[in-house]
C-alpha cells in the first residue's frame, strides 16, 4: 500500500511501487489534468509538484512520492485563481491546450522562487515544456503578467 | 488596470449549474437552444484541435442571432451531418465552410424570435427590433428577452433567406473573444480523448511491427498473460483483402497484435514480454475510393532506408516526368538563355507529433457502437465503421472530444476502426492508446520530396523561363497553377512519383509545406542573380500576372498576393536602419485560399542562428476572432521555424530512426522568436482559411534568413543538419 | 612547503634542545640545517615534476611514503581517460550547462548548473533524473545525488589537459576541499559509480570500475603526480 497526499487529500493506493506517478494519478486516482505526452521526461506535459518541486511524473516512480505532498493542476489553486491561471486566461494563451497543465505547473515553480523573473529565467524554467501549437510567446507574456498580478496581490495583503 | 473577464465565466457557470434550475432548452435551430432564463447555448459543429472554432463558429451564430455574447454558452455538437453540416476539420475549411450556414442559422433564429414577439405583442413583425439578446417594439415600449419567446419561437417553421447583416454592423465577429474553454484548460478539466472515462473501461495497446514492410507472423503471449492486470492478448485483422478503402482509411498495418489490461502502465509493461515473429510483407494492391475517385495503388514490398530512397529520388528526377502545365516554349527559351540557374531542394518525411498521442474509446455491442475521442472528421470514418462492424450508420455514435493537436493526422480514422474491433472482440468498453513511440513510428507522414527549379535569364537579366520538376515518395508537391505561373512567358511544371510502403497523409498545408520552402528560396536566389530586391522582384512578377497574365487557371489573385507582400514590407521596416542588425528573409505564399507573407529576422546567438522576431501579413478575408487568429498565425510561425530547422524522420531497413522527442527534435521555448507581429489585411471578403496558409512560407523565409546569417544557401531540410554539418542518414 | 619546514624546524629545535647542546650551539645547528633544508627544497622543487603544492604536505597533512612519480603518472593517464569520457565529463562541463550523450553535446532543454549545481526552477536535475535509472533507451539516467558541481567549485574536466586535470584534483581549493582520504573515498562515491551504471544505450567508461579504482588509488598513493 502506498500513501499519497494529492492536492491536500489523502489516498491509499495498492499499486506496484515502481508504477510511474503519472499513471497512478491518471488511471488509479482519476485526476486527468496531468497529461501523457512522451513517457520519457522530454515534453513536460506530466509535470506535477512533489514537495513543491516540478517533477516529471511519467518517470517518477510512485514510491518516490510516498509520504510526500503532491500538487497537480487541479490543485494549483483552490478557487481557480492562481495568478498564472488568471494571466493565461487574460492573454488567451492556449491553442489545443494539451500541454498547458504542464506549462502552468512548471511556471508556478518559477514564480514561487523568482517573483520577478527576466526572460532568461523564463527560458531556463520553461525550455523543458514542449508546445506543439507554438504558444511559447504567449506563455512568456503570461508569466510576466502573472508575476505582476502576484506582486499586486501580495502588496494588497 | 487589469480586468478579468474570467470572472464572468464563473457567474454564468454558476447560473447554469445551480441546483433547482429547470433545464429547459428550447431548440430554435440545430445550432441554437435558449432557456427561459435567456441563456443561449450554441453548438460548435466542427471538431476542435486548437484553432478555436469552439469560440469562433458560435460567434458567427451569435452575431446574426444578435445575442449578447455574455449570455452564450458553447457546447461541442454531436456528430450529426444532417443538422450540423459536414463537420470536418481540415484544409483550413472550418470557418470558410460554415460562414454562410451559421450566419443563416443565426439570422433564421433571430427571425423566428421576432415573429414570436410580434405574435405575442400583436404588432407588425417589421416593427420588432433586436439588440443583444433582447426584443423591442419601440412604438409601444414593449420589450422582452430571447428567453421569454424561445419556447414559442421553437414551434415556428424555420424561414429561408433571412437577411444577413452588413459586415460594418458586426458587433461580435471581428471582436476578440476569449476562448470559451480557457478556464477548463487551465484548471485541468477532462477535455481530451485520453481523459475520457467509461464505466468498466479497459485499456488496449497494439504491438506494431518494428518496421514498415513487415507484418505479424506469430506470437507467444504466455509471459504477457502472466503479467499483472492483463486481460487478454490476441490478433485481429482490420480489413479483408478486397476491402475498398476510403480516402482517409489509410492504415499502415492490417494485422494487429493487441494487449488488453486494466490500466495503461500494466499494458505498457506487459507488451515488453511479448515474443513475436514478424515477416516481410509481399507487394500488394489496394483499392481506394477517394470520395468517388477510384484508384488501384500498388504497395511495394521491402524494407526501405532513407539513404537509398534519397538516391532513388535523385535518379528519378533526371528521367522524364509528367507534364502538368506548359506555357510558351520553355525548351527554346532555355536553349537561348544567357544564364540558367538550377537548384534542387529536398524535404524529409515529417511526423505530425500531436502532443496528445493517438487514442480512441469504443464500446461495441451487437446492436450499436459508441465511440469517443479525438478525430477531425467523423463523417469520413463512420461509413468504414458501418462496413467493418456490420452495423447501420445510425447505430454508430461518434462523440468528438477536444483534440490535443491534429495537423491532419487525426483525419485518418484507422484508430477508431482498431478500437471498435478490439471492443467487439473482448465484448467490453475499451480505450485504445498509442504510446509516443507507437504514434511516431506508425506512419501517415508528410511525404519525402525533391524538387528541381530552373530559371532562364536573358542577357539583360530578365526572367524568360521558369521550370519546376518536382517529385515525391510517394506523392509530389507541385502546384502547377500557382505563382509564378502566370507571370512568366515560358513556364513548365512537371511531376513524378515513386511508390513506397511508408504511409503518408495530410500534414498542415499538404504539398504547400514543401513547395513554398523550395520556391521561395529559389525566388530569393533569382532576385539576387538579377540584382533585384526580393520583395520588389516578386511584386514585379505579380504586376505581370495581373496586367498581362500568362496562360489560364492561375490559381491566385495577384492583387491580394501583392497586398500581403506590401503590408509585410511596410510593417517590418523592410530596408530601414534597424533591420540592418538582423539577417532578414522574406517569403510569401498562397494556399488554402488565403495569402501570407513573413519577414523573418535572424541573429546569431551562442554561435547558432536564432529567429528573434517575425513580421507576418495575412489576407484571410474577414477575421472572425482577431486575437485567436493572431495566436494561430504565431503558432504557425513557430511550427514553421521548428519543422524547417529540426523536423525530419528517417528510416533504416524500414525502422524509424526517431521514435521519441529525444531524437525527433521539436522547437522549444527558448528557440521561439521573442515577438511575432501579425497584421491582417482589412477587407470584407468572406473568410478564406487560416490554419494552414501562414505555415508554408515560414520555411522559405527561414532559408532566406539563413543565407544572410551564414553566407550559404540551404537546400535540404531540416536545415539544422547543414548548420552543424551533420549527415541526415 | 612552509608546513614541512616548520614541522622539521620544530623537530630540530626540540632535538637540539633535548640533546643538551648549549643554546648557541643549538642555534648554529638550527641555522645550518635551515640553510641545507632550504637548498634541498630548492633542488627538490626544480627537479620535481610537481610544481606548486605538494600532495604529501598539503592534502595529506602527513609525511608521504612510497611515492613513485612514474607509476603515479602512468596511473593518472588511465584515470584521465575515464574522467574525460562522456560518463564523467558530461557532468563536469566547462560551461554552466551539462553535456549529454556519447558525443558530448550540450544538454537539451537549456538545463543549467544553478548556484548549487542542482539546476534551477522547473528544470532541476532531480526533476527528471530519478534516484535510479529510468528504464528504456534515451531516458534519464539516475542517481540520488544527480547534479553538477556547484557554481563556486565547478571542478571542470572539459577542455583540461592531463596535467591540468591532475593538478586541479590535487588542489584542495579546487577539488571541493577534499583531503587525501576523501579523494580516495570519492572514487567509491555513489555518483561516481553511476558512471558505470549508465543505463541502456550509453557507452561505459573506457576502464572497468575496478580497473579505474585501482588506477585512481595508485595515482594518489604513489604521490598524486601530474604528467608533463
Amino acid at each position: 500500500m502506498i500513501n499519497l497526499t494529492i492536492n491536500q487529500k489523502a489516498y491509499e493506493v495498492d499499486v506496484n511501487p515502481d508504477m510511474p506517478l503519472l499513471w497512478v494519478i491518471r488511471d488509479v486516482i482519476g485526476l486527468v489534468g496531468t497529461k501523457y505526452g512522451c513517457g520519457v521526461a522530454q515534453c513536460g506535459a506530466c509535470v506535477v509538484h512533489l514537495n513543491g518541486e516540478a517533477v516529471r511524473s511519467c518517470v517518477t516512480k510512485v514510491k518516490r512520492a510516498q509520504g510526500g505532498k503532491i500538487t497537480t493542476i487541479e490543485g494549483l489553486s483552490e478557487k481557480n485563481d492562481h495568478p498564472l491561471q488568471k494571466a493565461w486566461i487574460e492573454l488567451d494563451v492556449p491553442q489545443c491546450g494539451y500541454c498547458q497543465s504542464g506549462q502552468l505547473m512548471s511556471a508556478a515553480v518559477l514564480l514561487r522562487e523568482n517573483p520577478n523573473p527576466g526572460d532568461e529565467d523564463i527560458d531556463a524554467a520553461m525550455a523543458g515544456n514542449i508546445c506543439r501549437c507554438g504558444t511559447y510567446l504567449r506563455i512568456r507574456k503570461a508569466i510576466h503578467l502573472a508575476a505582476e498580478i502576484q506582486r499586486k496581490e501580495s502588496n494588497n495583503k | 488596470m487589469i480586468s478579468f473577464s474570467w470572472l464572468s465565466e464563473f457567474r454564468l457557470a454558476d447560473r447554469i449549474n445551480a441546483p433547482g434550475l429547470p433545464e429547459q432548452w428550447n431548440e430554435i435551430t440545430g445550432y441554437i437552444k435558449i432557456t427561459p432564463d435567456n441563456i443561449i447555448k450554441i453548438l460548435n459543429p466542427n471538431p476542435e484541435f486548437g484553432q478555436n472554432v469552439m469560440t469562433s463558429l458560435p460567434m458567427i451564430v451569435a452575431e446574426e442571432l444578435d445575442a449578447d455574447w455574455k449570455q452564450v454558452v458553447v457546447e461541442m455538437g454531436p456528430h450529426d451531418n444532417v443538422k450540423l453540416g459536414p463537420q470536418f476539420t481540415g484544409g483550413s475549411n472550418s470557418t470558410r465552410m460554415y460562414w454562410k450556414p451559421l450566419r443563416e442559422a443565426g439570422a433564421a433564429a433571430r427571425n423566428m424570435l421576432t415573429q414570436a414577439a410580434a405574435q405575442t405583442w400583436s404588432v407588425p413583425v417589421e416593427e420588432v427590433t433586436t439588440k443583444g439578446g433582447m426584443l423591442y417594439h419601440e412604438k409601444t415600449g414593449k420589450s422582452g428577452t430571447y428567453g421569454d419567446f424561445a419556447s414559442q419561437a421553437s414551434k415556428l417553421d424555420m424561414p429561408k433567406g433571412a437577411k444577413l447583416k452588413e459586415p460594418k454592423d458586426f458587433k461580435i465577429v471581428r471582436n476578440s473573444k476569449k476562448n470559451v474553454e480557457g478556464l477548463k484548460i487551465v484548471t485541468g478539466k477532462p477535455l481530451f480523448g485520453l481523459d475520457y472515462k467509461h464505466e468498466g473501461m479497459l485499456i488496449a495497446m497494439i504491438e506494431h511491427p518494428p518496421a514498415f514492410g513487415m507484418k505479424l507472423k506469430s506470437f507467444d503471449a504466455s509471459q504477457t498473460l502472466k503479467m499483472p492486470g492483463i486481460k487478454d492478448v490476441f490478433s485481429l485483422k482490420m480489413y479483408d483483402d478486397d476491402f475498398e478503402l476510403g480516402g482517409f482509411d489509410t492504415r499502415t498495418f492490417n494485422d494487429l497484435l493487441v494487449v488488453v489490461g486494466d490500466n495503461t502502465w500494466d499494458v505498457m509493461n506487459a507488451r515488453k514480454k511479448l515474443i513475436v515473429q514478424w515477416e516481410p510483407t509481399a507487394e500488394r494492391k489496394e483499392k481506394i475510393n477517394n470520395f468517388g475517385r477510384k484508384q488501384d495503388v500498388t504497395i511495394p514490398a521491402g524494407l526501405e532506408s532513407s539513404e537509398s530512397q534519397y538516391q532513388k529520388m535523385q535518379e528519378r528526377a533526371k528521367e522524364p516526368a509528367t507534364v502538368l502545365r506548359k506555357d510558351g516554349d520553355p525548351e527554346t527559351a532555355f536553349k537561348g538563355a544567357a544564364r540558367i540557374i538550377e537548384r534542387t531542394y529536398n524535404g524529409p518525411f515529417l511526423a505530425h507529433n500531436c502532443l496528445e498521442p493517438i487514442n480512441f474509446f469504443a464500446h461495441v455491442t451487437d446492436e450499436k457502437a459508441l465511440l469517443v475521442g479525438p478525430l477531425q472528421a467523423p463523417g469520413w470514418t463512420q461509413p468504414t465503421l458501418a462496413k467493418v462492424l456490420n452495423l447501420p450508420p445510425e447505430k454508430i455514435e461518434i462523440q468528438m472530444t477536444r483534440m490535443g493537436g491534429g495537423f491532419g493526422r487525426r483525419a485518418y480514422g484507422h484508430y477508431l476502426v482498431e478500437a471498435a474491433l478490439i471492443s467487439r472482440h473482448i465484448k467490453a468498453p475499451v480505450k485504445l492508446i498509442y504510446s509516443r513511440e507507437d504514434d511516431m513510428t506508425y506512419g501517415i507522414y508528410r511525404p519525402m520530396y525533391t524538387a528541381t527549379y530552373r530559371a532562364a535569364l536573358d542577357a539583360n537579366k530578365n526572367l524568360i523561363a521558369f521550370h519546376i520538376k518536382g517529385g515525391g515518395l510517394p506523392e509530389h508537391a507541385v502546384h502547377a497553377n500557382r505563382f509564378p505561373a502566370g507571370a512568366v512567358d515560358n513556364y513548365l511544371a512537371e511531376s513524378w512519383e515513386i511508390p513506397t510502403n511508408i504511409t503518408i497523409g495530410a500534414f498542415r498545408a499538404p504539398r504547400s509545406n514543401f513547395a513554398a520552402a523550395a520556391e521561395q528560396s529559389f525566388l530569393d536566389e533569382l532576385a539576387e542573380a538579377m540584382d533585384k530586391d526580393p520583395i520588389e522582384f516578386r511584386l514585379e512578377l505579380l504586376r505581370r500576372a495581373k496586367d498581362n497574365p500568362v496562360g489560364k487557371n492561375n490559381e491566385y489573385n495577384p492583387d491580394r498576393y501583392a497586398a500581403v507582400l506590401k503590408l509585410v514590407r511596410d510593417k517590418s521596416g523592410w530596408n530601414n536602419s534597424e533591420s540592418k542588425k538582423y539577417s532578414r528573409g522574406v517569403a510569401a505564399y498562397f494556399c488554402h485560399n488565403s495569402y501570407a507573407a513573413h519577414v523573418v529576422d535572424m541573429v546569431s546567438r551562442d554561435g547558432q542562428p536564432y529567429v528573434e522576431r517575425v513580421f507576418s501579413a495575412i489576407d484571410c478575408g474577414i477575421v472572425v476572432n482577431p486575437d485567436a487568429a493572431t495566436n494561430m498565425v504565431q503558432g504557425a510561425v513557430v511550427d514553421g521555424i521548428g519543422n524547417s530547422l529540426y523536423g525530419g524522420l528517417t528510416h533504416k531497413d524500414g525502422v524509424a530512426q526517431q521514435n521519441n522527442f529525444s531524437q525527433y527534435r521539436i522547437i522549444r521555448f527558448h528557440e521561439a522568436p521573442k515577438t511575432i507581429e501579425v497584421h491582417f489585411v482589412q477587407n470584407d471578403i468572406d473568410p478564406t482559411g487560416l490554419g494552414e496558409p501562414p505555415f508554408p512560407p515560414v520555411f522559405g523565409a527561414v532559408a532566406n534568413a539563413l543565407y544572410k546569417n551564414m553566407g550559404k544557401r540551404f537546400y535540404s531540410q531540416p536545415y539544422h543538419n547543414d548548420i552543424i554539418n551533420k549527415k541526415a542518414f | 612547503m612552509n608546513a614541512f619546514l616548520n614541522e622539521n624546524l620544530i623537530l630540530l629545535n626540540f632535538t637540539a634542545y633535548e640533546s643538551g647542546f648549549g643554546k648557541e650551539t643549538a642555534l648554529f645547528f638550527v641555522k645550518a640545517i635551515v640553510v641545507i633544508a632550504v637548498l634541498l627544497a630548492v633542488i627538490v622543487l626544480t627537479t620535481s615534476a610537481f610544481k606548486g603544492n605538494n600532495i604529501a604536505a598539503d592534502v595529506t597533512g602527513c609525511k608521504s611514503v612510497n611515492t613513485d612519480s612514474a607509476e603515479s603518472v602512468q596511473a593518472f593517464l588511465q584515470v584521465y581517460k575515464v574522467l574525460m569520457s562522456p560518463r564523467c565529463m558530461n557532468c563536469h562541463p566547462a560551461g554552466d550547462e551539462p553535456l549529454q550523450g556519447d558525443d558530448n553535446r550540450v544538454h537539451t532543454m537549456k538545463a543549467q548548473r544553478g548556484k548549487d549545481g542542482k539546476g534551477v526552477y522547473a528544470a532541476k536535475c532531480s526533476n527528471c533524473h530519478q534516484p535510479e535509472n529510468t528504464p528504456g533507451l534515451h531516458t534519464p539516467p539516475g542517481n540520488p545525488k544527480w547534479s553538477l558541481p556547484p557554481a563556486n567549485m565547478k571542478m571542470v574536466f572539459q577542455g583540461r589537459t592531463a596535467r591540468q586535470l591532475a593538478l586541479q584534483i590535487m588542489d584542495y581549493n579546487k577539488n571541493g576541499h577534499k583531503n587525501k582520504k576523501q579523494l580516495l573515498e570519492h572514487a567509491r562515491d555513489t555518483l561516481v559509480k553511476a558512471g558505470w551504471n549508465m543505463g541502456e544505450g550509453r557507452k561505459p567508461p573506457p576502464l572497468t570500475y575496478d580497473a579505474f579504482v585501482k588506477a585512481w588509488d595508485t595515482w594518489i598513493q604513489k604521490g598524486g603526480y601530474a604528467p608533463e
